[in-house]
């Protein structure tokens, strides 16, 4: 079990984050006075409805969404840009498709002047880790929906992040892909000992990885609760079926079940009044 | 409209205002350029001269007959394209053999640089307004041959089932059917054409000093009459434009909603 | 090309010939055939339509002296460089107006609209400009071949994955390295058929310049033998003139066709 947090071994502050956009029905508010802290070596995840604004957070801490209100830190800088220490994973096919798996991962590399040889051997290793050695010279075309998913990975480990950041990288893979990715992701984590913050709507997902979880409301989005998951460590797939398992899985659906109905509640009537008008 | 609307609409002006406005300073620097001695005027003349000698041309130089002249040339070779573009679609969409032997030779046509040929049509039409029409009838006919056949071709098959559904005979149903059906996509290919006909219509005309517009720049050039030429030039590249935006809304015009 | 069902045609004795080359040949050699009955008819004025005897005799005297080479080269030369500077400053504006939304409502409509508009015309001013040599000509097929690259590279760039965008920004990718080797490789389909084309009007341009005034070049050989009515010779260039306009363009065509195996 993790002890309470104390702000020195915090490597992620977000405080106050207001997200608002303008939209041809009006302002929206999509973060609202979101503050949350990130520990070293944690796997957080974040986790709300559709339209909570956890994509707009995301972007933010990513940055790639600078105009906010409120401040994201990193170790001490706050954040006005993509940072180097952040690593992005995003939930589209990001992998170039002009370029084979190894010299997509060895792309962040080539961007700070690694030399060659350097950068094969360092794209070599991660390649492993995700498990697909052997495909260093495949072409993404050639590969699964789940195998290019683990070379933006391993492109994303690649340049050794102290915060691993992905966007529901697995929301268009099939469950059991997604369960399998899910323990290789743990199995990186535990030996990289690498801070994660993982966005998602997926409960199951959220409670198999995490340390922590954050549930977001609807929109606007808040903090809604910030959940301990008690589980030991280290966790497989397997873990799935406990009961302490269901038991994290319904307090959260609990959590979650208001909002997601607010959204649809909202949808609905979103439909109705752009018909009658 | 709502505030935010309001102050869309606002900014939409602003990006046709910096392309016009970057133009007008383009022309007010290079005419000040020229002023000062730092462009040599024989070479260029200033803006002011080129659009004085507008009226000059305009007047001296039968730029209205010429205009027709070149435009008549269109129009024939225009009428000659729809009518042998579209019944070589028609012919090749009913003949399938035909169409799989010749398809690609008609599309290599397309990108064969024709008007190179120019000093051949001259020998055999000799200097005049046939060596102009029939070049650009043999540059221009291709698209329409293969948009007439892509619409035939692309007919809904609901639509056919329709007209089988009335038992029509094949003839009625080419006629009242698929011919119709393909107009629009026809019009594309008339439209290509006629902007690869025009193109190369005024580029011989230029080039073989006879016809309307093209040779009128011709004949400015070889009198070394500077503004002349510069203001005839911007006339011509007018009217292309014109044309080509005529064209366009004429499409739009023709097509129904979908 | 549209697939078709059976055909209706009888079936060919030999198994090997398909029947749509059968059909090619025979136009082939339906056409041979007309041509030499024409050319020796007496109808039409002498050797406006020569024997391919004759034509065969000009090409052979073409292409095995040196002196067409040398033309040959001064052309090739002449579209290479106009390719050259039209190709990378229509990419370069292609890029820039396909990365800005603003920019490129503010100018792309007049790349646009001026873009199929007769080059040729220009070629006075040009000649004013660069002088009657190689100069004029390689500017008028920079002129010509500017604005399809530009205009393939801008739409090019818009259909580019954003997420690859988000990805280079998501490393800090520079702006030169956001363009070598993340814009670039996304469009190189786009920028290929960009290429194809302007290498089409490159050569037109080019080559119609040299036979308004030149004194070098292929364009300058046809319009001589035009001169001196040496037709069997006229034919034999232009002959080779398309196969190598047609060469070039599937050549480049191939180029980018290699790439597809990627995605």
């Amino acid at each position: 079990m993790l002890s309470p947090s104390s702000t020195r071994n915090d490597i992620l502050v977000a405080k106050d984050v207001i997200v608002r956009f303008e939209t041809a029905e009006g302002p929206i508010t999509a973060v609202d006075n979101v503050s949350f802290n990130v520990r070293q070596g944690e796997f957080l995840s974040v986790i709300g409805p559709s339209g909570c604004g956890k994509s707009s957070l995301f972007n933010v801490i990513g940055g790639l969404l600078t105009h906010h209100q409120g401040s994201v830190e990193v170790g001490g800088e706050t954040i006005d840009g993509p940072h180097k220490s952040i690593g992005m994973v995003f939930q589209e096919e990001s992998t170039f498709p002009w370029r084979t798996v190894i010299d997509n991962v060895c792309f962040p590399l080539e961007l700070i002047g690694l030399p060659k040889a350097k950068r094969i051997e360092k794209a070599r290793t991660f390649i492993k880790m995700v498990g697909l050695d052997g495909f260093e010279n495949r072409f993404p075309g050639e590969l699964s929906g789940g195998m290019r998913q683990r070379v933006s990975l391993a492109r994303t480990l690649a340049s050794e992040p102290k915060i691993l950041l992905m966007d529901e990288p697995f929301a268009a893979l099939d469950e059991q892909t997604r369960l399998l990715l899910g323990d290789k992701v743990l199995q990186i984590q535990q030996q990289l000992q690498q801070t994660t913050l993982l966005i998602t709507h997926n409960i199951t997902e959220a409670v198999q990885m995490s340390d922590r979880i954050l549930v977001m409301t609807y929109r606007p989005g808040k903090v809604k609760r910030i959940v301990d998951i008690d589980l030991p460590r280290p966790r497989t797939s397997e873990i799935v079926g406990s009961e302490a398992f269901g038991r994290y899985v319904a307090e959260i659906w609990n959590d979650l079940r208001e909002e997601a109905s607010r959204g649809l509640q909202d949808e609905e009537e979103h439909l109705h009044g752009a018909s009658g008008s | 409209m709502s505030a935010a609307a309001r102050r869309r609409s606002v900014y939409d002006w602003m990006p046709a205002a910096l392309g016009i406005g970057t133009v007008v300073v383009f022309f007010a620097a290079l005419e000040g350029l020229i002023q000062a001695g730092l462009i040599n005027r024989f070479i260029v003349p200033p803006p002011s001269e080129i659009i004085g000698s507008f009226g000059r041309v305009l007047t001296e130089e039968h730029v209205v007959s010429r205009f027709f002249f070149t435009l008549g040339e269109c129009f024939v070779a225009g009428v000659m394209i729809t009518v042998f573009g579209v019944a070589g679609g028609v012919l090749l969409y009913r003949y399938k053999l035909l169409q799989q032997a010749v398809e690609t030779w008609v599309a290599a046509l397309a990108a064969a640089p024709v008007v190179l040929a120019y000093p051949l049509f001259m020998v055999i039409f000799g200097r005049s307004a046939w060596t102009i029409i029939m070049i650009g009838f043999v540059a221009a006919l291709s698209p329409v041959v293969l948009k007439t056949l892509e619409g035939l071709s692309g007919t809904r098959k609901v639509l056919i089932n329709v007209g089988k559904s009335f038992n029509l005979t094949g003839s009625q149903q080419f006629w009242k059917i698929m011919f119709p059906a393909a107009l629009p996509t026809m019009f594309v290919g008339v439209r290509l054409g006629l902007i690869f006909a025009l193109i190369n219509i005024v580029g011989v005309e230029f080039l073989i000093n006879y016809g309307g517009l093209g040779q009128l720049i011709n004949d400015l050039a070889e009198r070394y009459d500077l503004p002349g030429t510069y203001a005839a030039i911007c006339f011509v590249i007018l009217v292309s434009v014109v044309f080509f935006m005529f064209l366009e809304k004429a499409e739009r015009w023709l097509r129904p909603v979908d | 090309m549209a697939e078709t069902g059976r055909l209706t045609r009888t079936a060919p004795a030999a198994p090997m010939f398909s029947p749509v080359t059968l059909l090619r040949v025979a136009i082939i050699l339906a056409f041979l055939a007309g041509w030499e009955l024409l050319s020796r008819s007496g109808w039409l004025y002498r050797d406006v339509v020569p024997s391919w005897l004759a034509i065969g005799k000009a090409l052979a005297d073409l292409l095995l002296h040196a002196d067409y080479y040398f033309n040959l080269g001064v052309t090739a030369g002449e579209i290479a460089a106009a390719l050259a500077i039209g190709g990378v400053s229509g990419l370069a504006v292609g890029i820039v107006l396909g990365s800005n939304r603003f920019l490129a409502k503010a100018y792309e409509p007049y790349l646009y609209y001026l873009g199929p508009t007769p080059k040729i015309i220009f070629f006075p001013i040009m000649i004013m400009w660069f002088g009657v040599g190689p100069g004029s000509k390689i500017a008028l097929g920079v002129l010509s071949c500017f604005f399809p690259v530009a205009l393939s590279a801008a739409a090019g760039m818009r259909q580019i994955d954003k997420v690859l965008i988000k990805v280079g920004k998501s490393f800090r990718a520079n702006t030169w390295q956001t363009v070598w080797k993340i814009y670039l490789p996304a469009m190189r389909h786009p920028i290929i058929n960009g290429i194809r084309l302007g290498l089409g009007v490159a050569l037109i341009g080019t080559l119609l310049a040299e036979t308004k005034l030149s004194n070098k070049g292929i364009g300058f050989l046809i319009i001589q033998a035009y001169s001196v009515f040496d037709m069997p010779r006229m034919y034999a260039m232009l002959i080779v003139l398309f196969v190598l306009a047609i060469g070039a363009n599937a050549l480049v065509g191939r180029l980018g066709g290699l790439h597809t195996i990627r995605r």
